[in-house]
């Protein structure tokens, strides 16, 4: 039984690689697209299968599984493993993981449909490997293969927000993203190596134990835990790092709901939860991810109101979800941030699903452009306010319960102030997400969309000017539908959604109820108030009610709504000159030093390098003269050496 | 003595037959067709190799003279091995000479490799003399075999004379070792060595000189570029791996085996030797224009590698040398292999020939760059490991400045490397059309890639297996003392 869910989760983790390598290797394959398309859906779906038999024999199971090979020899001992380390988190990550990629590359076959085929088989090939990289993630039994995993996903999502690279836009928020989260991996490869220096082990069930008796020294465990909690900052985009999510909405809407709603993000999430105990010995850095979580969340939210942009809206919600979770494992209760993981990984793919599916019919990313689509497309619209409906954290949803537990859980640690800021969060939260369902879903249908739609091109030059104007994407060119009127996206995207949106369901119902598992869950994070939940909801109830009021039934003029808040709203569009103070220390301070110290490499270090190389080459080609080509010279040659030994050895005696 | 398959000679008595058998069909086909002669040689060694699986350790013959530890079956499947994949990539050849002589050119070089076979397991120095010898003299002929006319015998003639002198300096060597000791029993030397007699000292030192030429250590390495240069290619490949690796087990056998403490005598000459040698030919690699020749003066840098881990005398060390001769067996015939490809479609051996190759054969040009990196000792490919483990032994017994020393020449190695690579990779083709690879030398290149990757993803294996080669070495004094 045991054997059984390591061998499952094998499966699954190496089923994507499988067809990775059938992609990366049999080109002509590749290229056929579409076939090549179904193959890695079809390893997707298996991976998913024998995820959830693994999770379905571990949630049961008394032990973990740990399934390791010895790897990295040295004399005498290994200084790392690869393998899988089955247990119940790991294998529900799995499970969400397997699923959400087996959907959207399933909505992907929809969506990219007027790819050209060779490209659309280079998707799926990093489809692939992203799959893969992210479970080997979930699973790894030690840090190293965690960070080597960490740093797949990381090329992963480098690959596929770049993956329209011949947009400007694109390429540069893909080698955005790249070095952000880099400079987070630097901190985070730094503490590993630390913590190895401290521990002699990379392995995470080893270093468990030696947290639980106590025989990690405590000194400089703080600038460990930091520096892990530094990648995950940037993994997870956290204030400071959050700048290059938003910006990473430039590759395909499916890989926005894969990699930065569902999963890649929440790796730094995971990190943390994976290694609560570890930061449970340094309570200052808890103090430090609480506080941070908790103004990421709120500084995200705000940025999130004032986007016109559907997929930026859901972005920097991501983002203010993330400082969510991070908050929770901040006040100590990792499940808590944990089970928000889960159930966000949910409904923010069926969101950006939803939102893919809106893009694909309207042909533009502007709120806008749209308006009215209820009316068109139904099913969608339904999905999407589930979807909505879950983040807002209203009952019976989906992100409900996660919710009210980390709420509960920071209350119960007594930290008041982050406390606050998520409360507000949440009113914004519920504010933000129905401003997009109204301004997209009701309300009339704007003109410009129609205009958009009477053209066959694929950028319309209303668009391009707003772009121009905004600085932000211009349309993706996945699909602009030429018919007059959106409609419902073809099965392949449809169908997705609607999995989604019951999974959505089925789990806000059975939390809500306290059916099921969560039963246990709950029982866990029992501290919340009897007044916590009422005002909650309460709270994301009013957001509503704010949302409908200004954008559906106008009894508020959005202008007014803005004006009052003029000074945050203009700071907010400059997204609180954040990107501003990034793209200063990158042009002048960055730049500067660059141009120093380039100054420095040309004529210092280059100099003395270009002096040293050069008496290398000089001195091999002096050395070519003891090459003469006479064997008189080779043998003369022996016999000096023969001489230089017998001396060498006289010297020794 | 009952006969079994496991017991020692097996292996040697089958190549042997080999050897007999392919004289006999030279001499009744005449010409010999180099097909018919080269599978048979092929399947002959590759069944040899199949043979020394079964080979049991610890077996000894002749009153001990002959021993089969762990140290010799290794190195029997490594010179056996590398013999295989040189004669499968030396299957195409379509010289002239090589087509008539077939029968000649695999006659001599299965008599090099029983050569090799016997010297592993020689524990007596009268036998290791001999088959040291009977490995040496068919690597003259073999250099002269084929090739450019003039250049072939010239550069046979010189490996002649040089290797001959170096043979006298052994044979000279070896008088005073049994002069002290009264004995040609390996296991008298450790004794005789402790005794601190110099006569014994001088012996011992000459000896190492000798073995230095075999394995082209610096200053006796001035052969190795020559002979490379002129032989053919898939002898080259071979002829760089399988005899040096045969010098190092020699110096294995004389130096450390049963020696104990006593060893680490030789510790400051062979770091110097090492030192020397990954200087001289790491720099005099970079103003080659001849892509073997490059190889050549690289491959004598990484005997100097390999130095660095036999200097440490210690276990580990011994171990991570064998660990890098397979590695260097690997990554070094598989870029021999690719050259011979390259210079036979573009009757070129310059460097220069590699340019554009990216764009005409990129399978094949990533397969160089694979090699490349893997003698350069990027992670992670099979060289990488092997540098690393060899500096790591080093280490252990405190010689951080020979590690600074072999690391930065590293970065050296890697210019001249990637000097090759950008050729490839960089500059435009001259000519357009794909390089043709043969099919057997494509499987040849094939096999090497797939051993420098799996080394290179996969390191246990292969150090399990040296480590358990290097333990007889330093199990208790050797079991032949009668």
């Amino acid at each position: 039984m045991m054997a059984n869910s390591g061998a499952l989760a094998l499966i699954a983790w190496l089923l994507p690689i499988f067809s990775f390598l059938v992609l990366a290797i049999v080109f002509p394959f590749r290229r056929l697209g579409r076939p090549a398309a179904w193959f890695s859906t079809l390893c997707a779906a298996g991976a998913f299968a024998s995820a959830v038999l693994a999770w379905r024999i571990q949630s049961v199971a008394a032990h973990p599984v740990h399934l390791v090979w010895p790897w990295l020899p040295t004399a005498g001992k290994t200084i790392a493993d690869v393998g899988v380390l089955v247990d119940a988190q790991s294998t529900i990550m799995l499970c969400l993981v397997s699923l959400v990629a087996f959907l959207v590359q399933f909505y992907s076959v929809g969506y990219l449909h007027d790819e050209p085929a060779p490209a659309l088989g280079r998707y799926y090939a990093y489809q692939s490997l992203f799959a893969f990289s992210m479970m080997g993630l979930a699973l790894a039994p030690n840090l190293l293969q965690l960070f080597m995993c960490w740093e797949l996903v990381g090329l992963c999502s480098y690959l596929l927000i770049g993956f329209w690279y011949q947009r400007p836009s694109a390429a540069r928020a893909a080698v955005k993203a790249f070095w952000i989260t880099k400079a987070g991996d630097v901190g985070m490869l730094v503490g590993i190596v630390m913590l190895y220096r401290l521990a002699g082990t990379f392995d995470i069930t080893e270093l468990h134990s030696m947290a639980a008796s106590n025989a990690l020294p405590l000194a400089g465990l703080s600038i460990i835990t930091f520096c892990l909690y530094l990648g995950a900052m940037g993994k997870s985009a956290q204030f400071p790092f959050h700048v290059w999510l938003p910006d990473a909405m430039e590759g395909p809407t499916p890989v926005s709901a894969l990699i930065h709603a569902a999963t890649m993000v929440t790796a730094g999430v995971y990190l943390l939860v994976r290694t609560d105990w570890l930061f449970a010995l340094t309570p200052n850095v808890l103090l430090i991810v609480a506080w941070i979580g908790a103004f990421t969340a709120l500084l995200a939210a705000v940025l999130a109101c004032v986007q016109d942009d559907i997929k930026r809206v859901l972005a920097y919600s991501t983002v203010s979800q993330l400082g969510y979770m991070m908050t929770a494992i901040g006040a100590g209760v990792a499940s808590a941030g944990f089970l928000h993981l889960l159930t966000h990984g949910l409904f923010k793919a069926l969101l950006f699903l939803g939102a893919g599916a809106v893009i694909h019919a309207v042909g533009s990313n502007d709120l806008p452009n749209m308006g009215g689509l209820a009316r068109r497309m139904p099913q969608t619209a339904l999905v999407f306010i589930i979807g909505t409906l879950s983040l807002a954290g209203i009952p019976i949803f989906g992100g409900y319960v996660s919710k009210e537990e980390i709420l509960g859980a920071v209350w119960g640690a007594h930290l008041t102030g982050p406390f606050l800021l998520l409360m507000l969060v949440a009113g914004l939260t519920a504010f933000y997400m129905f401003r997009v369902v109204f301004l997209a879903f009701f309300g009339t249908p704007a003109r410009v969309a129609a205009v958009a739609h009477a053209g066959a091109g694929h950028t319309t030059p209303p668009r391009v000017a707003h772009a121009a104007l905004h600085n932000e994407a211009v349309v993706e060119g996945a699909h602009v539908n030429e018919t007059p009127h959106a409609h419902e996206p073809p099965a392949t995207m449809l169908l997705p959604l609607w999995v989604l949106a019951v999974g959505t369901m089925v789990v806000g119902v059975m939390s809500t109820f306290h059916l099921g598992g969560f039963a246990a869950a709950e029982a866990a994070g029992e501290t919340a108030p009897g007044w916590l939940t009422p005002t909650a909801v309460g709270v994301a109830l009013a957001g509503i009610a704010l949302a409908w009021a200004t954008y559906q039934m106008r009894a508020v003029n959005p202008e007014s709504l803005a004006n009052a808040f003029g000074p945050i709203r203009s700071a907010a569009l400059r997204k609180f000159w954040i990107d501003d103070i990034f793209e200063g220390i990158y042009s002048f301070v960055l730049l500067g030093f660059s141009r120093i110290v380039g100054w420095i490499d040309r004529y210092l270090v280059d100099g003395v390098l270009n002096l040293l190389s050069d008496w290398t080459v000089q001195a091999g080609d002096e050395l070519r003269g003891i090459q003469t080509g006479k064997p008189q010279d080779y043998v003369y040659g022996i016999g000096a050496g023969v001489l230089v030994l017998i001396l060498l050895m006289r010297l020794v005696f | 003595m009952t006969f079994d398959i496991g017991m020692p000679m097996i292996p040697e008595a089958a190549l042997f037959g080999l050897m007999v058998l392919v004289l006999l069909i030279g001499l009744i086909q005449r010409p010999a067709s180099p097909a018919l002669i080269g599978w048979l040689t092929f399947i002959g060694f590759a069944g040899t190799f199949g043979l020394t699986f079964f080979a049991r350790e610890g077996a000894t013959l002749f009153s001990g003279s002959f021993a089969n530890d762990s140290l010799a079956i290794f190195s029997k499947k490594l010179f056996v091995a590398s013999a295989a994949l040189s004669v499968l990539g030396s299957l195409t050849l379509r010289q002239g000479s090589f087509q008539r002589r077939a029968a000649e050119y695999h006659f001599v070089l299965i008599a090099s490799v029983l050569g090799m076979l016997v010297l592993a397991s020689a524990r007596e120095l009268i036998l290791l003399f001999v088959s040291f010898e009977l490995m040496s003299i068919p690597l003259y002929v073999l250099t002269g075999f084929v090739k450019r006319q003039d250049a072939a015998p010239e550069a046979a003639l010189k490996f002649f004379l040089v290797g001959t002198a170096s043979s006298a300096v052994i044979v000279y060597g070896i008088s005073f070792i049994i002069g002290v000791t009264g004995s040609t029993d390996l296991a008298a030397i450790p004794t005789a060595l402790v005794s601190n007699d110099p006569m014994m000292l001088l012996g011992m030192t000459l000896l190492l000189a000798g073995l230095g030429f075999k394995i082209a250590a610096f200053p006796f390495h001035m052969w190795a570029p020559d002979t490379y240069e002129a032989a053919s290619t898939p002898f080259v490949a071979w002829l760089a791996v399988a005899p040096k690796a045969a010098g190092f087990i020699a110096i294995i056998r004389l130096y450390v085996e049963g020696v104990g403490a006593a060893t680490l005598v030789w510790m400051p000459v062979v770091a110097a030797v090492a030192g020397m040698t990954i200087i001289t030919g790491n720099l005099m690699a970079i103003p080659q224009h001849n892509i073997k020749r490059l190889l050549a003066y690289s491959g004598i840098a990484h005997i100097g590698y390999m130095l660095v881990g036999l200097a440490a005398l210690s276990a580990n060390g011994i171990a991570m040398v064998l660990f890098y001769l397979v590695a260097y067996l690997f990554g070094n015939m598989g870029a021999f292999f690719v050259v011979e490809a390259v210079a036979r479609s573009e009757n070129s051996e310059e460097i220069d020939a590699f340019k554009g190759l990216a764009q005409r054969s990129p399978l094949l040009a990533l397969a160089m760059l694979v090699f490349l990196l893997s003698l350069g000792g990027i992670p992670f490919v099979a060289g990488f490991w092997a540098k690393l483990y060899v500096f790591l032994a080093a280490i252990d017994r405190g010689m951080y400045g020979l590690v600074f020393l072999g690391a930065v020449l590293t970065v050296v190695a890697l210019y001249y490397y990637l000097l090759v690579a950008r050729r490839m990779y960089i500059e435009a083709p001259v000519r357009t059309e794909r390089v043709q690879v043969p099919t057997l030398l494509g499987v040849v290149i094939f096999i090497c890639i797939l051993g420098v990757v799996g080394m290179g993803a996969w390191p246990r294996p292969w150090v399990d297996a040296t480590q358990h080669a290097a333990a007889s070495v330093f199990a208790a004094p050797s079991a032949s003392t009668k």
